[in-house]
């Protein structure tokens, strides 16, 4: 019976586009859409295979780009004009238009993320059909409001491309010095290169350099008994050994899975290969966003808000904890342990290609969830579905702070960190989240 | 002249009748193959699978692999039976009915109908009592499967005994194949058991584990020991020496007398990482591991290996198969070559460089060198049965490849997109069906096998086996003459389809030996049979293991081509007993029975004559290829330098080396009995920090002795930075030097050479340069430095020529004016000519040399044939090297900043079997080139990447630079006076690179190898060095240096008559021994 109505209501809409002419309906922008504009950047980063840095980056510049357009209109949002690094002010919507400032935003944001990601086509179903329907209801204002998004797309594509990322696409890759037993070499199974080595060269957003936040030193790498380092190698060993024990249901093993945010992870059955693919650490913030969103009913402009303040914070982290991350270069214990402690020790999860202080996944949590807490609240309690495509349960938090740390701790349940990058990793994250909070005023709070 | 049109007729006629199947760029040549239906044969019999939750590709990683064929003569009724191996199905055995007709008797035999997992099969007579046994391999112990190895006693009138346990033969775990043969000389035959590992590689962290013992996986040997007349196989696997760890995935067995000394030896190719083994036989019960004191490389994933003379010259060499595709569309999605890192890491660990294509190792005495990319018999696809046969029975045996994957696990777009978008839970749940998705979702593509005819001096031709030149997925195969009609016919067992029967209908004369040891013992493997025929030897070992899976007929066959006769026939028994047969009828069968004669007959093979020069060349560790990643070669890896010549003034002329970056200059003084004495000298040690690519001796201050130039280069620091400063150091005549204080040029040098062009009576210096730092490809400034005298250079021109490598001065017209002659990668060999008015002009192109670009790496002048006129001798890639190049083909290289990122991109293209390709992978491309991620989202979208149209929107006049390669070749110019033709070196010098040559008593005296291009690439290491005879110009002679193997020669030095020094990079250096007369031919 239910299934019918549906019918009837699908058609009667059908009969209503065909028998009208020119329907003139203002163009109403629902938050929802926002959210499935960054879910399908969210999917196709998935396909693409984006590396958590790089994936931030997709996600921060449409989500600047929405929130300039939408702050011409919206008193409580500020420009970002001034506050963030070399971004002048977008040009201004003609003011005898009367443009759809929202429509506008949400199309600036489909497309500058399609100029980002790779897979084209698969933005375009999302947009295509949405742009159809836009244009059935009012062509006009689908038109100037399009025209406008494209003027402030070129303003921000203008200020992006100046951001050093091409240049590091092609920069020496990172050489690994095999003489220094602390040095990070290429993991298991993959053996890939270290990626990202030029990332703290990318420009910051609202840090004022990669190394303002540079963390305190990793206890210093020694192998002897006794020592920091080699405590907290062991600790990584015993650790994984002890929940390896409990089994895959402990609640361990259930966060490090849940937290794992590892866009590809390559599994070898022989001549046999395939990937699980992940979304990014960053990716899983930006869900917590939609998530926060939603549960407070946030209008539009809130929407957009909260995912440009998040996604800039996110973006900072990367940037900063790649610059500590390539200037310490240190060993993964999957490395070590292999070499010292036992040849057939495997982390729970896949060792990341990449250096291991400070831990990736603790500074963007820590970034992510203080900027969260400063838009949201503290002890905001949700329910995180965001790993649920991913075969992944729901995890329940009292708190954005209280995930953060639960992420973080994760890497080294996972097997893949010491003590000190999530300890630290967490500090630098939230002192990355405080200045980011600090320099853009948060209006909406 | 009438021949000569029917020549070009019969080429034309062949051109005409291309394409008979259409997608495959074979040539259209065809073998003289008929494939007969199992209707008319009754050998119906199919390799059938069927996926089931525990047994697929995904939770069986050799679950595509395929079963084997036995052939023999089961019977002793003259016709060879075969025996087949299913996976999943029963086993079935064929008896020869004659004319190509078989019985299925497998019921009758007592053959085991089950079907439990048959994997290798073996035609041997295990207990010697003249009748073929056949030993069955089996996946014996894993999930449901659960079996044992069979031995199949012969117990005559076509009836067998399964009597594994009783032989003590009855192994259970995963059997890929097992060869019955002689190991310690006793008269029996001992047993190899090669198995496999069924996990899966994690990490390449534990090559000590290969001393790990493995209970199912790990290979075993066991010996024959009879107690009261009965036969029992005793494992000796450990005391042999033999390795049986869970790291060796053993796919390709042949055992063979590989260094002719009279006890068998055992080659093993292991897939992925593990290396391949050779095992060298002691002749003591024991075995050497010898796999890296016998390969410069090997295969990858090698999956099949024949042994066999390929080049008629009474050496076994070595044909081992891997998987590169040759269609150009596979090779472009396709997992490849490891990267340059990945290659890095797995040479740290300890594994043996291994390259995924094809080998042809040619046996050198001491050693083998590979010879497949020069053969082009390098890419076969996914291959598993290699057969050396001489199909055509023109006395040169031939290669028969299988091939095939049912799916195609490497496909990258499988592995980064398809597989990947539904599964990533695939940890959690519904593991089965969502298996049968994943291999539903996964590539299938069948191919044709293919067949290489032997054309002679290393040259091959890929023909299709038959008319229909239909794919298949072929793995095991053997021959025999099933028709006794003088030929050798091809038996392939496909998967999910019928076995192929190729009749073969050659004309040639032909000769087949039986052999026998008395009158019940048919053991005779490892025999060697030599049949003389006018000048030519054909030479054949008795082996019937070979391919994949499968074992061959134990006839000897012999094709003779049009010869009518035969002069005698020679075998050489294991034990060096040998029978001579002098009357011997051709076109038949003859059976030569072993005599007991006493005398030895084995020659040493061992052929290298050198001693060790107490200089060793050290290299700094440098990744040119972290910083220009498109790149096809690295270039911080040149030197060292050497000079020769008599700086003490004792009339001996003493050693000055130029080492590499942090390795002090060495200079020895010669004493008067010709040996050298390494001086202290604090001038060089202090210049330790420079890399040392090339230097001369001249007199710079004028005082009368010899002072040195100091090329320094290196790509490792931008042009004018200190470190790449040249060094002028001057003698005081008592072979003491001081470094001259004044300021030299600052570039990656590689070439110094001096002449006085302007006739002052002062030397004047070309200084070659090799690259930009950091931008591989674009041509650096080189130098003409004028000699002022004092001490004073000032540059006299200056121009971008090319890449330098080589510099050499002459005359080349006899105008009176000199011509500077030189060499670099991808130009033309350049002359400058001087001319009266005091410039230097380029006559490339005057000279006829204009379209010779190559990547030469030294030149020599000479007048070779004695008319008047100087000649170029030009060392090149040779080749023995991926990449062909022609005028109409060549290697094109595109150079500009394609992505605006101020940095220097190379887009190189070259030709792919008959299609251009771009060198660099879609990985690598879209790395370098962010804007192609767009563009190619996957790698079918790349497969059609053939121009540079397809990676840039820039007009070809828009592009920086284009450069190409048209020769590759190692070439002689001979010079009528004014223009040069090209003449090639002959093939032996093509092996390799040719790095440095010199000119002694008319001869050429070259050294080869080069190791620093890319793994894509590959190292070039097929020839250490070499003597050729130009006495006869139109049949220029070559013999070896008798170097060690695959040293990276870059200096030869005359130290006296028929004795060199050649001076390796990163390496030892070496002094050939001194023969007593000139040239020894052989």
């Amino acid at each position: 019976m239910n299934r019918f109505k549906h019918y009837i209501y699908i058609l009667s809409i059908v009969f209503a586009i065909t028998s009208c002419s020119k329907p003139v309906e203002p163009i109403e922008i629902s938050p929802e859409v926002f959210h499935a504009s960054v879910d399908k950047v969210m999917e196709i980063q998935i396909h693409d295979i984006f590396s958590p840095p790089v994936a931030s980056r997709v996600f921060v510049y449409p989500n600047i780009a929405a929130y300039e357009i939408l702050a011409q209109k919206t008193q409580e949002m500020e420009s970002l004009e001034g506050k963030i690094k070399e971004l002048s002010a977008i040009p201004l919507p003609d003011s005898s238009m009367n443009i759809n400032l929202e429509l506008a935003a949400i199309i600036a944001h489909m497309e500058l993320s399609k100029s980002l990601i790779f897979s084209e086509e698969k933005m375009e179903v999302l947009q295509d059909s949405l742009y159809a329907d836009w244009k059935e209801k009012n062509e006009p204002e689908f038109n100037s409001a399009k025209t406008y998004a494209f003027e402030v797309i070129n303003h921000i594509k203008q200020w992006m491309d100046n951001d050093n990322y091409n240049q590091t696409r092609t920069m020496p890759k990172f050489t690994v010095d095999t003489d220094d037993p602390s040095r990070w070499q290429p993991t298991p199974p993959s053996y890939m290169d270290g990626i990202e080595p030029h990332w703290n060269k990318i420009r910051t957003f609202v840090l004022d350099s990669a190394a303002q936040f540079k963390p305190n030193k990793h206890p210093e790498f020694s192998l002897e008994e006794g020592s920091k380092f080699h405590e907290e190698l062991m600790d990584v060993y015993d650790v994984s050994m002890e929940i390896t024990k409990k089994g895959d249901d402990s609640e361990e093993i259930k966060i490090a899975q849940f937290w794992d945010c590892n866009p590809f992870v390559s599994v070898t059955r022989g001549h046999f290969m395939f990937a699980t693919k992940k979304i990014s650490p960053g990716a899983h913030w930006i869900g917590i966003v939609k998530i926060a969103s939603r549960n407070t009913n946030s209008n539009a402009a809130q929407t957009v808000n909260a995912y440009a303040k998040t996604s800039i914070a996110i973006a900072d982290a990367f940037i900063s904890c790649w610059d500590e991350k390539y200037r310490s270069n240190l060993i993964r214990p999957e490395t070590l342990i292999n070499q010292h402690l036992d040849p057939d020790w495997l982390p729970i999860l896949q060792t990341p290609p990449f250096p291991e202080y400070t831990s990736g996944h603790s500074v963007v949590s820590g970034a992510a969830s203080t900027a969260l807490t400063a838009i949201f609240g503290d002890n905001f309690a949700f329910d995180d579905d965001t790993e649920v495509p991913y075969g992944l349960p729901v995890r329940s938090f009292k708190s954005f702070n209280l995930a953060a740390e639960e992420a973080a701790v994760s890497r080294l349940y996972g097997g893949i960190h010491y003590r000190a990058a999530i300890d630290e990793g967490l500090i630098q994250g939230r002192n990355i989240g405080n200045f980011v909070v600090n320099n853009l005023k948060m209006n909406f709070e | 002249m009438k021949k000569k049109i029917g020549l070009i007729f019969l080429l034309i006629f062949a051109c005409a009748d291309e394409g008979v199947d259409g997608n495959v760029k074979d040539t259209n040549a065809k073998a003289p193959f008929n494939n007969i239906p199992f209707e008319v044969s009754g050998l119906i019999f199919s390799n059938d699978l069927k996926d089931t939750g525990d047994l697929n590709i995904i939770e069986f990683l050799y679950y595509y692999n395929g079963g084997g064929v036995a052939i023999g003569d089961i019977n002793n009724d003259g016709l060879d039976d075969i025996y087949l191996t299913a996976n999943q199905k029963p086993d079935k055995l064929y008896l020869n009915l004659g004319s190509l007709k078989f019985k299925d008797i497998s019921e009758e035999a007592g053959i085991s109908q089950n079907s439990s997992w048959s994997t290798g099969v073996t035609m041997s007579d295990v207990n010697n009592d003249g009748l073929l046994d056949i030993y069955v391999c089996k996946v014996g112990k894993y999930k449901t499967l659960n079996s044992s190895n069979e031995l199949y006693i012969n117990k005559g009138n076509n009836k067998f005994e399964e009597q594994g346990e009783k032989y003590g033969l009855n192994f259970s775990g995963f059997s890929t194949q097992a060869s019955f043969f002689d190991y310690d000389n006793d008269g029996d035959m001992d047993m190899y058991l090669m198995n496999h590992s069924i996990h899966t590689v994690y990490s390449y962290a534990n090559s000590n584990t290969r001393t790990t013992k493995d209970e199912l996986s790990g290979d075993r040997f066991f010996e024959n020991i009879i107690v009261n007349g009965k036969s029992k196989f005793v494992d000796v696997t450990e005391e042999a020496n033999i390795y049986s760890s869970a790291l060796g995935y053993g796919l390709a067995l042949a055992t063979s007398d590989v260094n002719n000394d009279g006890f068998m030896d055992i080659y093993v190719g292991n897939d992925f990482h593990e290396n391949d083994y050779l095992y060298i036989n002691n002749g003591d019960k024991t075995f050497k591991e010898s796999s890296t004191e016998y390969f410069n490389h090997t295969t990858r994933f090698t999956m099949g290996v024949d042994i066999a003379d390929i080049n008629n010259n009474g050496k076994l060499d070595i044909y081992s198969l891997d998987m590169m595709p040759y269609d150009s569309e596979i090779f472009l999605k396709s997992g490849g070559e490891d990267s340059d890192k990945i290659n890095q890491i797995k040479n740290s660990f300890g594994f043996q460089q291994q390259y995924a294509r094809n080998h042809l190792q040619l046996n050198q005495g001491d050693y083998f060198v590979d010879a497949a990319l020069i053969t082009e018999t390098h890419a076969t696809d996914w291959s598993w049965s290699p057969l050396l046969l001489d199909y055509n029975n023109d006395g040169l045996n031939d290669i028969f490849v299988t091939n095939g994957i049912y799916k195609r696990p490497n496909d990258l777009d499988y592995i980064k997109y398809l597989s990947t978008v539904d599964f990533a839970n695939y940890n959690e749940t519904k593991q089965d069906s969502l298996e049968l998705k994943l291999i539903d979702l996964m590539p299938t593509q069948n191919l044709p096998n293919k067949l290489f005819t032997n054309k002679g001096n290393l040259s091959f031709e890929s023909v299709l086996v038959d008319s229909k030149n239909k794919g298949t997925y072929s793995n095991g195969a053997a021959y025999s003459d099933l028709d006794n009609d003088g030929d050798l016919d091809i038996v392939v067992n496909n998967i999910n389809e019928n076995v192929t029967l190729l009749e073969n209908t050659s004309e040639n004369n032909y000769i087949k030996v039986k052999l026998r040891k008395g009158e019940n013992e048919i053991n005779t493997n490892g025999s060697k049979v030599y049949v003389y025929a006018g000048n030519e030897v054909y030479f054949k070992e008795q082996i019937s293991v070979k391919g994949y899976l499968s074992s061959s007929t134990n006839d000897v066959h012999f094709g003779l081509g049009q010869k009518e006769q035969v002069d005698s026939v020679k075998v050489v028994w294991l034990d060096g007993t040998k029978s001579l047969n002098t009357s011997i009828e051709i076109n038949t069968r003859v059976t030569i029975e072993k005599e007991n004669t006493k005398d030895n007959d084995y020659n040493s093979l061992s052929k290298t004559n050198y001693e060790e020069f107490a200089f060793r060349h050290f290299e700094n560790v440098f990744l040119d290829y972290e910083q220009d990643a498109l790149a096809p070669e690295n270039l911080s890896k040149e030197g060292p330098s050497a000079v020769h010549a008599d700086f003490n003034g004792d009339e001996l002329e003493d050693l000055f080396i130029g080492g590499g970056r942090n390795q002090k200059p060495a200079l020895f003084f010669m004493n008067k009995d010709g040996s050298f004495e390494k001086s202290i000298t604090d001038v060089f040690n202090l210049d330790s920090k420079y890399e040392d690519t090339d230097a001369i001796s001249l007199d710079i201050d004028s005082d009368g002795d010899l002072d040195i130039y100091a090329l320094s280069g290196g790509n490792d620091y931008p042009s004018g930075h200190p470190l790449l400063e040249d060094r002028v150091y001057i003698n005081d005549g008592k072979g003491n030097f001081s470094k001259l204080e004044s300021r030299m040029i600052r570039t990656n040098g590689s070439s110094v050479s001096s002449y006085d062009f302007d006739n002052d009576g002062l030397l004047d210096l070309f200084i070659g340069n090799r690259s930009v730092p950091g931008a591989y490809g674009l041509a650096p400034q080189s130098y003409i430095l004028k000699n002022k005298g004092n001490n004073i250079f000032e540059i006299y021109a200056k121009a971008r020529f090319g890449m330098i490598t080589d510099s050499k001065w002459a005359d080349l017209n006899n105008d009176g004016l000199v011509e500077l002659v030189l060499a670099g990668d991808w130009m033309p060999i350049t002359i400058m000519s001087f001319t009266d008015d005091g410039k230097f002009i380029d006559k490339t192109r005057d000279f006829g040399m204009g379209e010779t670009n190559g990547m030469w790496n030294s030149i020599e002048i000479m007048d070779l044939n004695n008319d008047g006129n100087l000649d170029i001798i030009g060392g090149n890639v040779g080749l023995n090297f991926k990449w062909k190049a022609s005028k109409e083909r060549p290697v094109i290289m595109y150079l500009d900043d394609f992505d605006e990122n101020e940095k220097l991109d190379q887009l190189i293209f070259y030709d792919f079997f008959g299609t251009y390709v771009p060198f660099a992978s879609k990985d690598k491309l879209v790395e370098q080139m962010p804007y192609l991620r767009k563009k190619y989202t996957d790698y079918n979208s790349f497969v059609n990447v053939s121009g540079i149209g397809d990676l840039t929107e820039k007009a070809e006049d828009e592009i920086i630079n284009i450069k190409y390669i048209y020769e590759l070749r190692s070439m002689l110019y001979l010079n009528d006076g004014f223009t040069f033709s090209p003449l090639p070196l002959p093939k032996q010098a093509q092996l390799s690179t040719l790095e440095d040559m010199i000119i002694d008593n008319g001869n050429l005296i070259f050294t080869g190898n080069h190791k620093s291009y890319v793994t894509e690439l590959g190292e070039s290491s097929s020839n250490s060095g070499g003597i050729l005879n130009f006495s006869d110009i139109d049949n220029i002679t070559y013999e070896s240096l008798k170097l060690p193997k695959a040293i990276r020669g870059r200096r030869i030095i005359k130290l006296k008559e028929n004795q060199y020094l050649i001076i390796s990079n990163n390496g030892r250096s070496y002094k050939t021994k001194q023969q007593k007369e000139g040239l020894r031919n052989e």
